[in-house]
């Protein structure tokens, strides 16, 4: 049997996280699981993790993640959280092309922001302001010749949408940027919902770049960074690192501090092709995909030491959620 | 530990008398098995709870079966190895040494045909349907003790097998799962008959000689090594040899057949059937594909056309150019296929009506030809551009599960090209690779056909199976 606390900690946190489905879920329970509100604003405590489960975005316990899991019906190829803003780039089918759709920490649908091409990338500042994603356009791996992305940026406090971040204007090693082969993707903002870094693709090789988006500027900082995710203490960025810079031949997880430029390799060998997300300023997660399609979402050190460990099995696209 | 043992045997021997009983049978025939016994542990293994609808417990070390809340556990096994006859299957439980666990009563066993439920993704909202006979009830059980229950009927030989259980009591039981470690986790334990009657050495190999086989891939001849892995294995393949699409990388022209196929699957071109693909087409009116395959790859331009190997029709169809109804191409499909007089039917192309791949969403605009098919009652559909192996269950066009009159769809992108990963896994599939170059194999029986993934040298991963055409 389950206990009793562990059923009203699974219901509650359905309310809070997933909203109105799981409100549904709560009114059809049965009247031995319904609990005083001192209870609730107990239990409701508890710091969650968000993932997507086989594409259904979904939650489990931060303290418990490979414990019982809360699974929605919300359909996503891509999610994030942060700030009280929950975003959600949906699959393509067969009628339809994918869109961002952004949503308060209740999932109260906020705003819809119709899109072309496969989903991607995803981030959120961690105001909950600065929204941010690529979709593949042609191609749809990074490891290939010939992709194209669109990166795109939604500021939820005034509407503001940034199609493109090839409308901005970019400084290449000192030079304006000229080319037309230029592909960005992996927003990350810092703490102002201003400056932000990306990946900027040119030339045959991809650079880390700092953006300002009020000014529309972007300038290149140095190479071979991908899929820069800030710490929550703004020092530094997850990254992935073409290995011998080639990206077929995979890419190592690591972390740049951002004012000596130094790299620091991470504990995990296996090829991670992720936009690593910060659960605190000392621990990286990512997700990685079994042979069979399993995705496995794993954790570890963002010095560079100790091991990974399997955080939530059979799912990916982490965020966590605050208490 | 010894008395523990004790323990769980008596338990057993109470649990067997309890259970619906199945003889236990030894096959027949003269000669009589010295049984060999295999276990399984559960490939995955879960409960779904109607107190939480949207809860997944698949990571939980415990399995509760009970009437209220209601709960139901939902296992499967992949049999794979068995090279004798199944003569009896049990699927052993084990009663979580905890306060509660026990139950007067254990409940009932079930088949569920749904294979391809997710053990951390099923909850009492998405749960498989429990469709299938009634295998066997357990009575009262204790905690910490092993129960069985025979599931011979269900259990016929290698494949994946899912059993559901369900209790009409309030007063539930928990089980540990196969996360709760392999001392406790649920067993299937098979015994097979390894005595098989004497091969009729002259008609064994005759009936399987006579036998066609069709063999290939897509997504196949770049700058790389993985053609010349799979060219290496068809080189120990007789039969034909059909490709889906993608045979040459970047762009299909005619250096590039020469450069990178002819020297690989080019060693096989006399035996061929290829399809085109969107990278043959890059070079206008893919002139380098017909070009380099000639007549046998129908008529230029077209790459649509048919041909019988043994009892079968197999098609090569063209998703580059117009699939729509009333197309050339459809049109010109179902009259082949009106006109066909053999009992089954294989088609090919490139772009995938189904797939999991996260490279390249499934293709609707395929479904004319789908159609088509299924109208026609065909049995297989193998498709590429997703750099990968995906096999699905037999379906009808709209994607649901089909065991009538479904046909089943393989993505055999696995050629020779990089590997691209996978997005949400979709409905119905079984088996999926993403790090393993092959080629499909398929043994074209006069009314059935078996399939196999047969992997480059060094690496192991397989996928087999047999259907009976409708």
């Amino acid at each position: 049997m389950l206990s009793l606390k562990a059923r009203v900690l699974t219901a509650v946190v359905a309310a809070a996280v997933l909203g109105g489905a799981a409100v549904a879920y709560a009114a059809n329970s049965a009247p031995a699981e319904v609990v005083d509100a001192e209870t609730v604003g107990a239990l409701r405590a508890g710091p969650r993790l968000q993932v997507l489960t086989n594409g259904l975005l979904s939650s489990v316990s931060a303290s418990d993640t490979r414990g019982p899991r809360t699974i929605s019906e919300r359909k996503c190829d891509r999610a994030y959280a942060a700030g009280g803003t929950v975003a959600c780039l949906a699959p393509v089918d067969a009628l339809t092309a994918t869109r961002l759709m952004v949503f308060d920490a209740q999932m109260n649908e906020r705003k819809t922001v119709p899109l072309t091409g496969f989903p991607n990338r995803l981030k959120i500042s961690a105001s909950g302001r600065m929204v941010s994603w690529t979709v593949f356009l042609e191609g749809h791996s990074y490891a290939t010749t010939g992709f194209s992305t669109q990166t795109g940026i939604l500021d939820t406090q005034t509407g503001a949408v940034v199609s493109s971040l090839e409308e901005f204007k970019a400084t290449v090693e000192g030079k304006p940027l000229t080319a037309a082969d230029a592909n960005y993707w992996g927003v990350t903002f810092t703490g102002d919902d201003n400056r932000f870094y990306a990946t900027l693709s040119t030339g045959g090789k991809r650079y880390l770049v700092e953006g300002d988006l009020s000014a529309r500027t972007v300038r290149t900082l140095t190479t071979n960074v991908e899929c820069a995710s800030v710490s929550p203490d703004g020092t530094r960025v997850a990254f992935k690192s073409a290995i011998d810079e080639d990206p077929k031949k995979g890419w190592r997880l690591s972390v740049l501090d951002l004012k000596m430029l130094r790299r620091t390799p991470l504990a995990e060998e296996h090829s991670v092709d992720d936009q690593a997300v910060w659960l605190d300023n000392d621990t990286v997660t990512y997700g990685l995909q079994r042979p069979d399609g399993v995705n496995d979402v794993w954790s570890t050190r963002a010095d560079g030491t100790g091991a990974p460990a399997l955080l939530v099995e059979g799912a990916n696209s982490p965020a966590p959620l605050p208490a | 530990m010894s008395s523990r043992t004790a323990k769980a045997r008596v338990a057993v021997a109470s649990a067997v008398a309890v259970a619906a009983a199945t003889a236990v049978a030894v096959t027949g025939g003269g000669n009589v098995a010295s049984a060999a016994t295999t276990t399984f542990t559960p490939a995955a293994d879960t409960y779904v709870d109607n107190g939480s609808t949207g809860t997944n417990y698949g990571t939980s070390g415990q399995l509760g079966v009970d009437n209220s809340p209601v709960k139901r556990i939902f296992l499967r096994f992949t049999v794979s190895g068995l090279t004798a006859p199944v003569a009896n299957a049990k699927l052993r439980v084990h009663t979580d040494d905890v306060s509660g666990s026990n139950s007067p009563a254990g409940g009932t066993f079930r088949a569920v045909s749904n294979n391809t439920w997710s053990e951390t993704a099923t909850t009492w909202s998405n749960q498989p349907a429990i469709d299938g006979a009634t295998l066997g009830t357990l009575g009262s059980v204790s905690r910490n003790a092993w129960y069985e229950v025979d599931v011979t009927s269900a259990v016929t030989g290698n494949g994946t097998y899912s059993i559901a259980i369900t209790s009409t009591n309030s007063d539930g039981a928990d089980y540990d799962s196969r996360e709760s470690g392999s001392a406790t986790a649920p067993q299937l334990v098979i015994s097979s008959d390894t005595t098989t009657t004497p091969p009729t050495t002259t008609t064994t190999t005759t009936g399987q000689s006579a036998d066609p086989v069709l063999v290939g891939a897509g997504d196949i001849a770049d700058s790389g090594s993985g053609d010349t892995a799979t060219a290496n294995l068809l080189d120990g393949i007789s039969g034909t040899v059909f490709t889906t699409g993608d045979n040459v990388y970047p762009d299909g022209t005619a250096s590039q057949f020469t450069t990178y196929y002819n020297p690989t699957w080019g060693r096989h071109k006399a035996r061929t059937r290829p399809s085109p693909g969107n990278h043959d087409y890059n070079t206008s009116g893919a002139t380098g594909y017909y070009g380099y395959f000639g007549a046998q790859a129908g008529t230029s331009g077209l790459g649509y056309y048919s041909y019988d190997l043994g009892n079968w029709h197999v098609v090569s169809l063209n998703s580059e150019i117009s699939k729509s109804v009333g197309s050339p191409q459809e049109v010109w499909l179902r009259q082949d296929l009106a006109a066909n007089t053999k009992p089954c039917t294989l088609a090919y192309w490139h772009k995938p009506r189904f797939t999991s791949g996260s490279n390249h969403a499934p293709d609707s605009s395929t479904g004319p030809l789908v159609q088509a098919l299924y109208d026609n009652n065909a049995e297989v559909i193998v498709t590429g551009h997703n750099h990968q192996y995906e096999r699905f269950a037999p379906m009808n066009p709209s994607g649901t599960a089909d065991a009538t009159r479904g046909i089943r769809h393989f993505v055999a992108g696995m050629g020779g090209a990089g590997f691209y990963g996978f997005g949400t896994i979709q409905p119905n599939s079984e088996a999926r690779n993403s790090n393993t170059h092959g080629v499909l194999k398929f043994t074209l029986h006069a009314n059935s056909y078996d399939w196999q993934f047969v992997p480059e040298a060094g690496k192991t991963y397989t996928d087999s199976g047999t259907n009976s055409c409708h």
